[in-house]
Parts: structure tokens; C-alpha cells; sequence
């Protein structure tokens, strides 16, 4: 499968006061389309970072970061706010939703951004996806207004409108009870099979990790373990390990 | 348009979800922009009080008048010919309203009480058609201790030979009311020394600053007075229907005199009393024409305006700044509040320049609203007092605002721009808070919690 991202001998480093602290050590690897791929360790271990950097919202001190075959070193801020908007999905620990806005402008809301696309046809995308993520009956509730499942299948929803190529997620679950954050896996995984999105997320959870086709482990910003699909699907194997990381 | 629409829809709501802190700003700028309106409005009704009394006692909204030197030496406010004047005039003012001509002088006005100098306008009540409708009378009471609350005497009076309409001010200083007399002196353009009493018909209500510098007389006391010709005018007086036109009456005029080789003083925006020491110092006898508009009459009073304007510019500055820096710590402390959003809608594409928008929305939504609530209350609260005709108790108040009453007229030109200007400033402040932002990293905003 061709590579969707791609990581060349890429570090990061963080000044902290006279300090720099190393984020990220030469890490190489290959995302291929398609793939429902987990980033797994310890807390401190870079995964946010590299979350960051493969979601453009963050550069590499050394190294070369490929999203969908562009290098995003390369890119100004208005290349990588484009790359963003057009390519990539993001799913967030805290929903972080807008809180002001209704459950349909909030996954309006990146669509807007876009542009190009009538009312109808904007309106037909966001209800198809509410109604994927079984929320049609509260399109008019604020964010404030619906449980903690419910706010990250809203923003499932918002990050998948536009029909990104990746979807990038910061521990979805974290902040759910571990029946609801099954659930939110198992949306994910349903439209990563449907729609052959590539989904990359970090997460502690081993029951998350089961889940995945591959689990990345990451230690002291090193990969410690690119993981294969066979593995990874293998509830015994190095997901469960992993669980006690 | 979705976006901006989608952009408006989260700037209303974050203005409605800080509601204390909107509502605190939402007051401040509500009350310097009504201030500022009613300042304006107060500048407004001054320049008002300003055109009322000058051209009801001093000027129509263009004058034709002129001097006669019969020597080097002389400078007599009159024009021979008055009749043709007046028909030059009657036939080539375009927009013209009506004419009329009144004879000038000034004089010692003397009583046993009192006496004072002061210009002399020799009218002839029925071909005035704005002064008896203008000039209001005073109660006895207003200029006489021990006066009665009642209106006494009658303007139209004024039909009678050696008669005298006078302000109240000028009634107290010279310690008269209506049925006495007063004797007015001068010097003829012969140089002889004459007198002619005439007797107070009416008080009127002082017009502000002006009304000390003229009493109302018919034109024969004036010719009597100054032993001339009922040929002879002091000026011809031209209204017309729009006064903004006065000033291109003027230049039309000036050519159209021109061309009927009549002789024509360079144009001095000043009043013709303000002229005697120049004219009388130039080179030249005979007679000519000097025009001028109701502002160059009244050219010795601009400085009010002047002043009233620049006291409101700083005053309104200062409470602008103040608003200003408001603005900008409150849309600082709402940047700071919403750098974790602006991470997520940053990460989610939405560019610099959209949430730079987005805030500036946010200030500008707030600063149109209010200003506009405290334009409309500054307007309502102008127009209020001016129909309460409050009187102003102090004469050096009185005569500084041209009016015995506080008058204050609402402009809807200045209505808008009092809005527009306030809005624009609270836009403009919330612009660095807001590049603060739109220059935030999407990764630092993420990381802010």
C-alpha cells in the first residue's frame, strides 16, 4: 500500500530554560493508507509530539516529515494551514468543540472553512455524517448539552466532514468511561474499513490497542517497536504487553 | 458569506456568553458615544443659535453693502443708488428667497440709568419677513427688578416714526422698559454731532452675544440720525433658500457687479465695522461695493465653535483612549480564555487571517451595538433638553452659547459619524489583541490550558 506519512530520521527538541529537552530521536517510520494504526507509551514518550508533527501543526528540528508525499519543512504557514484543512481530520483528548456553536455548525463548521461547496451540499454532508455517528436527534444541542460520548462523536464527525485522508487522534478515549470509549474505537475502525481513511492515534488503553491493525511504541522519544498488523490484531500479543507499559 | 455568517454567529455568542464583561464595555461606550453626541448636538445647536442670531440681527446669508469716501479719510457704511442695488440683486440671485435693506449706524444709546454703544439697524418692519417671525419678547420681569410676568409693547410698533426695539440685556443696562426713551448719538458723514430720541416699543429676548450689538429702529430714525438721503442703503440683505449656497451667491454676485462696472473692495471675511480703520486708510473716494456672507458677519464669533469643538476633540479623545485600552485588555483576556480554541480551529485550517477576523468581528459586533444605543439615547437626550428649553442661568454661559436657553440640535451627519467613529475605534483596539492571536502557533495554543 503507498505510503501516506512518512518519517525520515526525525527529531524534535524543546529549549526549557538552559535545557533542551529531545522530544523525538531519530524516528523513522511509514504510515500506508488505510492502515488504523496506535501510538503507544508511557507518558513523556513523545507520542503528542509526534502526533503534532504529523498533523502539520508542529515542525522537526532535524529530520523530514512526508505528509501524502510533501514534505511539511518545506511548507509556509499558509501551505500547512491549507495541508490541514484539506487533508487531515483531528480528534482531540477534550472534544474541544466550539462551544458556541450547535452540534451541526460545529461539523459545518470545517466545511465552511473550505469553501466551494453550496448550503445544500454542505448540509447534505454533515447530516449524512451526524447520522453515521448517531447523533441526528441532537443537531440543534450545544456542546454543553450532550455527554462526553456523544461530544467526541461530534467530533468525530467535524474531523471526518471533510473527508480527510488521515485522521489524527490525541488518546479519543482518554476522557471517557471505558464502555463509551469502546464504542468511539469502534466507530473509528468501522469508518476506517468503510471509507479506507487512515487513522493514527495514541492511546494507554490496551482494550484501544487491541483494536488496532498496528502498535507503534514509543520510549524516551525513540521508537521502541514499529509493531505489525498481525501482532497488533493479536490480542495476546504486543497490545496486551503493552497494557502494562 | 457562510463563513462570515458562521464568524458572526461565534462572535455573538462569545459576546453573549461574557455577558458581565460585555455589558460593562457595552455601557462605556454607550456613554462616550452619547457624549460625544451631545456634544456634537450642543456644537451644532450653537452654530444653529449662531446662524439664527446673526441672520436675524446682523446679516442676511449674503450682503451687499459697501463704503463712501467723500475724502481720503472717510469710511461711511452706506451705498448710494439703493434702488438699482436692489434690483441688480433681485434679478440675478439665483435661489433667491427674498431681499431686503436696512440702513447702519453706531451709536452711544443713553438714559438717565445707563448707556452703551451699539449698532443701529434701520429696518422697515413689513418688508422684513424673518425678524418679527424670529424675535420673541421678553417678559417685563426678565430685564426690569420688579417687573411683571407679562409680555409687554409690540414689534410691529416699529411702523411708527422714532421708535426702538431692544434686547433685554440692553433694557437692564440702560434701565429701561417699554414706553421710555432713549437717545442715540453719533456723528454725521459731515462730521456734525446729532442726537434723535426714540421710544422702547418692545423687549425682546436676547439672542445670545449679538443681541448686546444691535437695537431694532425704523430707517428714517437712522437717515434722521445721520442727516441722509432715503436713496442711500447701509446694506442690502439677500436670503436665500438654501444658506449652504451663500458663499457661490457671492462669487456670482461680485461678476455680476463687476460687469455693471461697479467698483468692488477685495473680499474680507470680516463684519463692516471690523473694516472702518482699513477702508478709511486706502487710497481711493467714491463709493464701493463690499460683499459678504452671514459667516464673514459673524467672523468675531467663530472662535466659540472653534473652541466648543476642540474642548469636545479632547475631550472625547481621552475617553476614546481609555475605551480603547478597555477594549484591548478585554479582548486580551478573551484571547487567553480561547487560545486552546483557536489551537483546535488553527489545527483545523482556519487561517491567521480568519481569526484575526474572527476577534475583529468580535470588538467591532460589540462597538457597533453600543454605539449605536448610546448614539440613539445621546440623540433622544439632545433632542429632549432642547424641547425642555432649559434656561441657562448664567449670562457669560448665555452669551458664549449664542442663547438665553440650552439648545442642542441633533445632526444625523454627526449622528452617523459619532456611531461609525466609535465603532471604528473599538474595532481598531481589539487589532493587536486580535494579531496577538491570529500569530499564536496552533501547537503552543494546543498546549495552553
Amino acid at each position: 500500500m503507498k505510503p501516506i506519512v512518512e518519517l525520515r530520521q526525525v527529531s524534535k527538541e524543546y529549549p526549557l530554560g538552559k535545557l533542551v529537552v529531545n522530544a523525538l530521536r531519530d524516528v523513522e517510520m511509514t504510515i500506508a493508507t488505510g492502515e488504523f494504526t496506535t501510538i503507544a507509551g508511557p507518558s513523556g514518550s513523545g507520542k503528542t509530539t509526534l502526533l503534532n508533527l504529523l498533523g502539520c501543526i508542529d515542525v522537526p528540528t532535524r529530520g523530514t516529515v512526508l505528509v501524502d508525499g510533501q514534505s511539511t519543512s518545506d511548507l509556509d504557514d499558509r501551505a500547512l494551514t491549507h495541508l490541514r484543512l484539506h487533508k487531515l481530520g483531528f480528534i482531540f483528548q477534550s472534544f474541544n468543540l466550539i462551544s458556541v456553536l450547535t452540534l451541526f455548525q460545529n461539523v459545518e463548521f470545517p466545511l465552511l472553512l473550505q469553501g466551494g461547496m453550496t448550503k445544500a451540499e454542505r448540509t447534505q454532508r454533515v447530516l449524512e455524517m451526524v447520522e453515521r455517528v448517531d447523533l441526528t436527534p441532537q443537531l440543534t444541542q450545544r456542546p454543553n448539552e450532550l455527554s462526553g460520548g456523544q461530544r467526541q462523536r461530534v467530533a468525530i464527525a467535524r474531523a471526518l466532514v471533510t473527508r480527510p485522508r488521515i485522521v489524527l487522534a490525541d488518546e479519543p478515549t482518554a476522557n471517557l468511561d471505558s464502555a463509551t470509549g469502546q464504542t468511539i474505537i469502534e466507530l473509528m475502525k468501522e469508518i476506517n474499513q468503510s471509507d479506507q481513511t487512515t487513522f493514527l492515534f495514541s492511546t494507554h488503553d490496551p482494550r484501544v490497542m487491541e483494536r488496532a491493525d498496528r502498535v507503534i511504541l514509543l520510549k524516551d522519544g525513540r521508537i521502541a517497536s514499529l509493531g505489525v498488523e498481525s501482532e497488533a490484531s493479536d490480542s495476546s500479543g504486543q497490545g496486551a504487553e503493552l497494557g502494562n507499559v | 458569506m457562510n463563513r462570515l455568517r458562521i464568524f458572526l454567529i461565534i462572535a455573538f455568542r462569545n459576546l453573549i456568553q461574557a455577558r458581565r464583561r460585555t455589558l460593562l464595555l457595552s455601557v462605556a461606550i454607550a456613554a462616550v458615544t452619547m457624549l460625544l453626541v451631545l456634544l456634537m448636538s450642543l456644537s451644532q445647536g450653537v452654530n444653529d443659535n449662531l446662524i439664527r442670531s446673526a441672520t436675524t440681527l446682523s446679516a442676511g446669508h449674503v450682503n451687499v453693502s459697501g463704503f463712501f469716501k467723500a475724502t481720503i479719510g472717510d469710511a461711511a457704511p452706506i451705498l448710494d443708488d439703493r434702488a438699482t442695488i436692489r434690483t441688480i440683486v433681485e434679478q440675478n440671485t439665483p435661489g433667491l428667497d427674498y431681499v431686503i435693506d436696512r440702513q447702519r449706524g453706531w451709536v452711544s444709546a443713553i438714559t438717565p440709568s445707563g448707556a452703551l454703544q451699539t449698532g443701529l439697524a434701520g429696518i422697515d418692519i413689513d418688508d422684513e419677513l424673518h425678524f418679527p417671525r424670529v424675535v420673541q419678547l421678553a417678559l417685563e420681569s426678565a430685564y426690569r427688578e420688579g417687573g411683571q410676568d407679562v409680555v409687554l409693547g409690540d414689534v410691529n410698533k416699529l411702523r411708527e416714526p422714532n421708535t426702538a426695539v431692544i434686547f433685554e440685556g440692553q433694557a437692564r443696562r440702560l434701565g429701561v422698559t417699554v414706553g421710555d426713551a432713549i437717545t442715540f448719538r453719533s456723528q454725521t458723514y459731515r462730521g456734525i454731532t446729532n442726537t434723535v430720541d426714540a421710544t422702547v416699543v418692545a423687549v425682546a429676548r436676547d439672542i445670545g452675544l449679538l443681541s448686546n450689538f444691535t437695537i431694532f429702529v425704523p430707517k428714517q430714525t437712522v437717515l434722521e440720525l445721520y442727516q441722509l438721503s432715503d436713496k442711500t442703503t447701509g446694506g442690502v440683505l439677500i436670503y436665500l433658500k438654501d444658506i449652504k449656497k451663500a458663499e457661490e451667491t457671492m462669487g456670482h454676485l461680485r461678476q455680476v457687479f463687476e460687469e455693471r462696472g461697479y467698483d468692488l473692495m477685495d473680499h474680507q471675511p470680516e463684519p463692516f465695522f471690523a473694516k472702518f480703520n482699513s477702508v478709511a486708510g486706502e487710497d481711493w473716494t467714491g463709493q464701493k461695493i463690499d460683499m459678504t456672507t452671514w459667516e464673514d458677519e459673524v467672523s468675531f464669533l467663530t472662535w466659540i465653535l472653534t473652541a466648543l469643538d476642540t474642548i469636545s476633540f479632547f475631550l472625547i479623545t481621552i475617553l476614546a483612549i481609555i475605551i480603547a485600552i478597555g477594549i484591548m485588555n478585554t479582548m486580551w483576556i478573551s484571547v487567553r480564555e480561547r487560545t486552546r480554541e483557536l489551537g483546535t480551529v488553527r489545527a483545523m485550517g482556519m487561517t491567521r487571517r480568519d481569526v484575526l477576523l474572527l476577534f475583529m468581528l468580535e470588538a467591532t459586533m460589540l462597538g457597533a451595538f453600543a454605539s449605536l444605543v448610546g448614539g440613539l439615547f445621546g440623540a433622544a437626550l439632545a433632542s429632549a433638553i432642547s424641547a425642555a428649553t432649559i434656561p441657562i442661568p448664567l449670562e457669560a454661559v448665555r452669551a458664549i452659547l449664542l442663547s438665553d436657553t440650552l439648545h442642542l440640535a441633533v445632526n444625523i451627519q454627526h449622528l452617523v459619524l459619532s456611531i461609525l467613529a466609535m465603532t471604528l475605534v473599538t474595532g481598531l483596539s481589539a487589532l493587536w489583541p486580535s494579531s496577538r492571536a491570529a500569530r499564536l502557533q496552533p501547537v503552543q495554543a494546543m498546549q495552553n490550558t
